[in-house]
């Protein structure tokens, strides 16, 4: 295929979880859609901010920022996926993808980096796991260090996921000077 | 006293070292890695692991319309029970995870998460605290 690379199991993540469709990379943009029909994806090169590589659990995630805030996930890449994907955005978008990293080690303390709409929990300097501030209902404040969020409740999507997130919260000790004074968000 | 010790050594614990020790489930939902003594937690389309040693308590309920809930607290530094540890002041200006909650569509499988992270929380803070303790 001389106009792009064509994936036919690659699953797009989200709130509700993941949901597997077909992905295709062409020299205009990316375009995905679901599996069996209904929900697709499409966005133009020129909307594009960013891209990112992740190495996740038996296979890679290529995560594309776009201007709008909006950052969407698709996962099922093989490593050699991602070496002619990386050559492709490069020549075509004019876009160097950026690679993040994992953690896995299991701790519950980091930094939280706010970028568009996307939350992330990074644990020493790796991404732990990112939420979107776009599905939160509503944000509350509880003592002088705690910030919860909740999220809306979602019955739309019908992926694979049995337990849905509720509600996440951070305590952000006095000790962190980042946050100090942004009595809005974490 | 044994909870400080407990705490101390356990924040140096570990669930994976590597992306791929994680193993793959079929379906998203809360699992526990006995093995690797991790709790394993459905985040936007993704396994998130947390040691079972960052979690303080766990419960669950359900409401009138029979959907079931699971609430797990993490340790975080102040708290009683929980001081300020060799730890926490190492991660000066660090945020806490502090609570999970998640919506179940399946009550059964919440009460096993509950007792198996009971269970392995127990055995693991207990082996924790005798090796403190020996070590003192």
């Amino acid at each position: 295929m001389t106009d792009g690379h064509l994936f036919n199991n690659i699953s797009l993540g989200g709130r509700g979880g993941t949901n597997p469709g077909q992905l295709k990379i062409h020299a205009g943009g990316i375009l995905w859609k679901k599996l069996g029909g209904g929900k697709a994806v499409e966005v133009d090169k020129s909307d594009i901010l960013g891209v990112t590589w992740m190495k996740v659990p038996r296979t890679n995630q290529l995560g594309v920022r776009i201007k709008d805030g909006l950052y969407y996930k698709f996962t099922g890449f093989r490593d050699q996926d991602v070496a002619s994907l990386t050559n492709f955005f490069m020549n075509n978008f004019g876009i160097t993808p950026e690679e993040k990293q994992l953690s896995v080690s299991g701790h519950n303390w980091g930094e939280v980096d706010l970028n568009g709409n996307m939350l992330t929990f990074v644990v020493g300097s790796k991404q732990a796991f990112e939420v979107s501030l776009a599905d939160v209902s509503q944000t509350q404040l509880q003592g002088k260090n705690d910030v919860i969020l909740e999220f809306h409740v979602d019955d739309t999507t019908g992926a694979n996921e049995k337990d849905s997130l509720m509600e996440i919260s951070f305590h952000i000790p006095n000790s962190n000077t980042k946050f100090v004074g942004d009595e809005n968000r974490p | 006293g044994d909870n400080r010790a407990a705490a101390k050594a356990s924040t140096d614990l570990i669930a994976y070292k590597n992306v791929n020790d994680l193993s793959l489930p079929k379906d998203l939902m809360i699992q526990i890695d006995q093995k690797n003594e991790a709790v394993l937690l459905p985040i936007y389309g993704s396994m998130v692991p947390f040691h079972v040693a960052t979690i303080r308590t766990v419960s669950s309920q359900q409401d009138t319309n029979r959907n079931c809930f699971i609430r797990i607290i993490f340790n975080v530094p102040g708290t009683p029970f929980n001081p300020h540890d060799a730890n926490s002041l190492k991660n000066q200006g660090a945020i806490y995870l502090k609570e999970v909650s998640f919506r179940s569509k399946d009550p059964r499988h919440i009460s096993e998460v509950v007792q198996l992270i009971k269970t392995l929380r127990r055995q693991v803070m207990a082996r924790e605290s005798e090796r403190a303790e020996r070590a003192t």
